[in-house]
């Protein structure tokens, strides 16, 4: 290495340990914030807890309902991760390994991207109207069945390319010996795939975990309302109790930061979902 | 009566194979009516409430147009926009600019590559609304990290949410915060998968790093820098949570994008014609965003293969 392309790749290295500084303080002063007492919250810019205390995260659960928010969210997501996983995977299947006439894989990949593309804000009038009809507004059964149908966009995605990767010659060995498609597809296709399908489902599982305003419009009592939106209940008073919002937030954000990190790479590939193959 | 039976044979098998034909649209079916019922139903139904008049979230009979004609004719509709189109414009450009000079940095061979990767993308990965939270707490004026920062470097003390140009400055700051890993992400990707050859050629031939990326690797990454950046316009275009959760559209309207508008006009007035009509002209818009991000990236495959 000549001296310039030391002190360049030194530069390098600077920048992106301030890039890193800039991403990851915001999430430390959130946690520092929880662990703090009310007074030194108050007390100036201090990094790091006085004393560290856990009354925050113990408010969350006596005062502020966070037991109903964690079990409704934990019911809506998985019911309706497991739900779009089948019929999805399903979809995939069919895009990955039949030849469609009518244009159908054209039709099919569009509502995906449509889906993918439509703002929540757009969905959530017409779907409260349609959720008020049926009287299923606040009610966990009616988040299910919409991030049901939302997830499975995603669902689609993924699993038909990683479906394409796994050879014809496998399933169709299978069927030779007398295995149904259903059955080949059930027994040897789905083992194959069980990377690919554990990474959409964690994907699909922090999309549903994070959305909000479905979950806001939709719901408006503990009985169904998710994190996000128990969160945001702590935001609205007109004294904002500190301590417990920055734990909510600590306790909002943990799942997601604990996946990010042991996935990362399939991680990637869901969040470049329709704009990287 | 062998006849007869060959005849019945022939049918079986062409029944069979008809149901051996109809599988994939089968095994298609679920995942479509699942898809139309959250995207194209409520958009139908949603074109449907903007021409229907709403008297306490109640529906009262046919309105014709006059739900667009009052949107149209509605100043703070069309300051909705503008804030919109400003908040777009000014956090996907600095977004795509920021994007674009980490995914360079991290290209090259680095120590602990996977590690850095890994903490850049974390604010993209949380909810938004603990996006919100986040930022909360360090734009307090009580008990935040920004004002102590500003007064250390002599700046006065902004209390950035209380007022209108640095409440939308400092949202505009924390959706770069948010979503430059986006465009990081996906720039990287391209970055990787971009032929080598008339780069090394480039850089054989004694071309500067900086006239290698001006004339070799911009031009090959623009078609994935489109789709980037058209994807990240349109989900910018519907931002809500974190807004919601910062000023709920204040001080004033400095900050009210047209999503919080249209989430005000149906559920605190409950004007649901009136906000469909909002919408179904930002769903024209963003349609034809789509487009363009469905044209682009059919050209960017294309060159890709």
């Amino acid at each position: 290495m000549t001296p310039r392309e030391r002190l360049g790749s030194v530069l390098v290295y600077v920048a992106l340990a301030l890039a890193i500084l800039l991403s990851l303080f915001p999430f430390w002063w959130m946690v520092d914030t929880s662990l703090k007492r009310p007074v030194d919250i108050f007390s100036g810019v201090a990094l790091w807890p006085q004393q560290i205390t856990f009354d925050n995260y113990a408010r969350l659960m006596n005062d502020y309902h966070f037991g109903s928010y964690l079990l409704n969210s934990l019911v809506v997501v998985t019911a309706s991760v497991a739900i779009s996983l089948a019929i999805g995977t399903l979809a995939a299947y069919a895009l990955a390994r039949f030849r469609l006439r009518f244009g159908v894989r054209q039709m099919a990949l569009y509502l995906v991207l449509l889906v993918r593309m439509l703002p929540g804000i757009l969905l959530v009038v017409p779907l409260y109207i349609v959720l008020a009809g049926w009287g299923l507004l606040n009610t966990r059964l009616g988040l299910i069945l919409i991030y049901a149908g939302l997830n499975t966009s995603f669902v689609v995605w993924m699993m038909q390319s990683f479906l394409e990767e796994i050879p014809r010659d496998i399933e169709e060995a299978a069927m030779v010996d007398g295995d149904s498609r259903l059955t080949a597809l059930w027994r040897v296709v789905v083992p194959l795939a069980a990377p690919g399908l554990i990474a959409t489902a964690i994907f699909t599982v922090i999309a549903t975990y994070n959305d909000f305003i479905i979950a806001l419009t939709l719901t408006s009592t503990p009985a169904a309302q998710t994190i996000p939106v128990g969160v945001s209940t702590l935001i609205g008073k007109i004294e904002i109790q500190w301590g417990p919002m920055a734990a909510a937030g600590v306790v909002g954000a943990l799942p997601i930061v604990i996946f990010a990190l042991a996935v990362q790479r399939h991680f990637v590939r869901g969040l470049t979902f329709g704009a990287v193959k | 009566m062998a006849v007869a039976l060959k005849a019945g044979e022939e049918k079986e098998s062409r029944a069979r194979q008809l149901r051996a034909a109809a599988v994939p649209y089968l095994l298609l079916l679920p995942a479509i009516l699942a898809l139309a019922a959250v995207s194209l139903y409520p958009t139908f139904d949603g074109v449907r409430a903007s021409l229907r008049k709403f008297r306490y979230a109640i529906d009262v009979g046919f309105a014709g147009g006059e739900n667009f004609v009052n949107v149209y004719g509605d100043a703070v509709f069309w300051q909705a926009i503008w804030t919109t189109v400003k908040f777009v414009a000014i956090a996907v450009s600095i977004e795509t600019l920021l994007g674009l000079i980490l995914a360079l940095l991290v290209a090259r061979e680095l120590r602990f590559s996977g590690l850095i990767r890994v903490s850049l993308i974390l604010p993209m990965t949380i909810a938004p609304v603990v996006v919100g939270v986040i930022w909360r707490l360090l734009y307090a004026s009580d008990i935040g990290v920004v004002d102590p920062l500003f007064q250390l470097l002599g700046l006065g003390t902004p209390n950035v949410l209380a007022h209108p140009t640095s409440a939308f400055l400092g949202l505009v700051a924390v959706d770069v915060w948010e979503w430059t890993p986006l465009l990081f992400l996906i720039i990287l990707a391209g970055l990787h998968s971009l032929p080598q050859d008339p780069i090394e050629a480039a850089r054989v031939d004694g071309a500067s790093a900086l006239q290698t990326f001006f004339h070799h690797t911009l031009p090959l990454l623009r078609p994935v820098l489109l789709v980037a950046v058209v994807l990240r316009t349109i989900d910018a275009v519907g931002t809500f949570d974190q807004i919601y959760v910062l000023t709920k559209g204040g001080p004033g309207t400095a900050t009210q994008l047209i999503s919080i508008y249209a989430y005000n006009t149906a559920f605190l007035f409950n004007q649901y014609g009136r906000a469909m009509a909002m919408l179904i002209s930002l769903l024209a818009c963003l349609l034809l965003l789509m487009a363009a991000a469905v044209h682009f990236m059919r050209r960017s495959s294309e060159i890709a293969e």
